[in-house]
């Protein structure tokens, strides 16, 4: 048993360490072309002329966030449970990830807000949920660095992201029901019905293409994590050697 | 009383990724006493916390009548009293008021008979403390009151962690007297110690444990 | 059992009566800080008293979880707890009522006061008291919840708000709004509703959620 998990590591470590240096170049690649597609082939908005083409990155990082937590959760729950552990790296390197991608949300949103709104911030409900799951994502990450021992910090972390995942859709739900009684309707960020299949299919392509760098992103961490858990171990002095 | 058999089979435990111990075996039946020894920092107090059920182990299980202790716990904490390293006693109580605390923790069904507390007091010298809160009370008189819990709780598997430590020669002797009557009944012992007191006691299983590096 | 446990844990609150009224007083200490600064204008206080009194709650049940389990912990109790046949789910859930009737009921009991103080009108100051005892035990549980959470740590002084506030959100967003609704004359019926959901949602859970939280944070 335990023979075959150790050997899970190893041969996660050693089967992607090429993978992970092509996906990075991957990514790269599709990114770029993703961004030449959002920025300069896609039509312009007949209402809010270029700024709308910021969504093609913030709409995204907004899903992205959403689903990190989502993954963090659900592989915190196997390790919880099955005691996996390549599932607690996956789970707890999720966090930093899933706070990058919140803070791209929000960072992009608030540039998308100044000439939509007039303003950099408003409390609206999407942007306000945004915020409150970065402050999910802070709070399990400060919580780890907190620990001295990190195999219980996991198991603590994920635990409280598991906690957090039953709460986010009541947390969006006050925000949004909160939001409605104090603004009223006001401007929906991206009109759903009036964006052009032209301006959707980017926007596909490039929700895609997030998901590949998370997956790029993610491998590279698991690695490093396995590294800082394993460096003591025989099978990777050996392997760093060769 | 049925008979009772605890077995570790090839246990090993991690910390932070450093190993604390490897491949432990280890058997105790009715009528036994186990004593685990070893320096400081083997792991003997994980071992102890393992065996109660409150730490994991990386790999290797523990057994209680051939179930792992996971799944019979309600069976084997009704059988069971942990006396750890910690006294276990809240400072703003008075000793008398901590183990009636322990004694309704202890037997959650019958009310435990105050003659009860009162005999394990006795036996232990520390009646005369009855009414001192137990922040006011030396070490070696807390480690007392902390074991007497084991007369009230009146159950068969004893788990000590250091029992030894802060008591003076007399209660030593006393408490290996009482360890004695307690095999004399069927019940088993399990104890850490860094002393060796198993002089004249029968049925010993010892585990030698040693450190690693 | 169940009355040896509740008389032993009374007993330590009535001796430390500082953790019975520390919060208190800090609860007051708070909200005449707030007249201090904003200026004593009545107009402004109708509008903000109930947040003001609402997120100094909010202060006091963080300040009172935060070291909920460390004499315990520090005296191995929580391993007894683990390790007798007791249940431990219910020893926890008394625990819970406790310290919700010794810490958060007081400030319950003296919002009449704050009334007085700020001149708040008795249908709103009733919305107030309902909001607080529907809502305190929702907070003070999710917050020994935190308190659990941080146990294993060395150093936990500051670590909990930060891990338990975003939890905290729905219950301050459906409260306010209750005392809102009254203030303008509206029902606020559903409000109270979806309070008492998240009260008898989280009540029962919690103490699972806390024996297994304890199991892992004294595995070290």
């Amino acid at each position: 048993m335990n023979i075959s998990k150790i050997a899970n590591l190893k041969f996660f470590y050693i089967k992607t360490q090429k993978i992970s240096f092509f996906l990075s170049i991957f990514t790269l690649v599709l990114f770029i072309i993703g961004i030449y597609w959002g920025l300069y082939i896609a039509p312009e908005d007949y209402l809010q002329g270029n700024s709308y083409r910021i969504m093609y990155v913030h709409v995204p990082a907004a899903w992205l966030s959403l689903q990190t937590y989502i993954i963090m959760a659900v592989t915190g729950f196997i390790a919880l449970v099955w005691k996996i552990k390549i599932m607690e790296i996956t789970s707890i390197q999720c966090a930093p990830i899933g706070a990058f991608f919140t803070i791209i949300a929000l960072v992009t949103g608030m540039i998308w807000g100044k000439p939509t709104w007039g303003t950099y911030w408003v409390w609206d409900a999407r942007l306000t949920s945004e915020l409150i799951l970065l402050f999910l994502y802070v709070g399990i990450i400060v919580l780890y660095s907190a620990f001295n021992d990190k195999r219980q910090a996991v198991k603590i972390t994920s635990l409280l992201a598991i906690v957090g995942l039953i709460n986010i859709p009541i947390i969006h739900y006050s925000v949004e029901w909160w939001n409605t009684l104090h603004q009223g309707p006001t401007v929906t960020k991206f009109d759903k019905p009036s964006a052009h299949i032209t301006m959707l299919l980017p926007l596909l392509y490039m929700f895609i293409v997030f998901n590949i760098y998370f997956l790029t992103v993610i491998i590279k961490r698991v690695r490093l994590g396995i590294y800082m858990r394993e460096k003591n171990n025989k099978w990777m002095e050996e392997y760093l050697n060769d | 009383m049925n008979s009772i058999e605890i077995s570790v089979n090839s246990a090993s435990c991690y910390k932070n990724n450093n190993i604390v111990f490897n491949n432990v075996n280890f058997k105790v039946k009715d009528y036994d006493v186990g004593l685990i020894t070893g320096p400081n920092g083997c792991g003997k107090t994980t071992l102890i916390k393992a065996l109660c059920g409150i730490q994991n182990l990386e790999s290797g299980e523990i057994l209680f009548n051939n179930v792992n202790i996971k799944d019979s716990k309600s069976i084997f904490f009704e059988n069971l009293v942990y006396v750890g390293h910690k006294n276990s006693l809240n400072n703003d109580l008075t000793i008398i008021e901590n183990l009636e605390y322990l004694s309704a923790l202890d037997n959650s069904v019958h009310k435990t008979d105050n003659n009860v507390i009162e005999k394990a007091m006795n036996f232990f010298d520390i009646y005369k403390y009855r009414d001192y809160m137990v922040s006011d009370l030396s070490e070696g008189n807390k480690k007392k009151a902390s074991l007497s819990r084991l007369l009230i709780s009146q159950k068969k598997i004893w788990v000590l962690d250091e029992p030894l430590s802060n008591l003076d020669e007399g209660t030593i002797k006393n408490f290996i007297n009482l360890i004695l009557s307690h095999q004399k009944k069927g019940g088993i012992t399990i104890a850490s110690t860094h002393n060796d007191f198993s002089g004249n006691i029968k049925n010993i299983r010892h585990l030698k444990m040693v450190g690693n590096k | 059992m169940i009355t040896t446990i509740v008389k032993k844990e009374c007993s330590l609150y009535f001796r430390n009566l500082n953790n019975m009224f520390l919060p208190l007083i800090f609860f007051f200490l708070i909200i005449s800080i707030f007249p201090l600064v904003l200026g004593p204008e009545k107009i402004l206080f109708d509008k903000i008293i109930p947040g003001v009194i609402w997120i100094t709650s909010i202060l006091t049940t963080l300040l009172t979880s935060n070291n909920f389990f460390k004499d315990d912990y520090n005296n191995g109790i929580i391993e007894t707890y683990m390790t007798s046949e007791s249940s431990v789910e219910l020893i926890l859930f008394l625990k819970i009522i406790l310290c919700w009737i010794f810490t958060c009921f007081p400030i319950v009991i003296f919002i009449p006061l704050v009334s007085l103080l700020f001149d708040i009108p008795f249908q709103i100051s009733l919305v107030i008291l309902l909001t607080l005892i529907i809502g305190t035990p929702v907070l003070i549980s999710i917050g020994i919840f935190g308190s659990a959470l941080t146990l294993g740590l060395a150093k936990n002084n500051t670590l909990l708000p930060v891990i338990i506030l975003p939890f905290y959100i729905p219950v301050l967003i459906f409260s306010a709004s209750a005392i809102e609704a009254v203030s303008v004359g509206l029902p606020y019926g559903m409000q109270i509703y979806i309070l008492l959901a998240f009260l008898f949602l989280v009540l029962p859970i919690m103490p699972y959620l806390l024996k297994y939280t304890l199991g892992i944070s004294i595995n070290n």
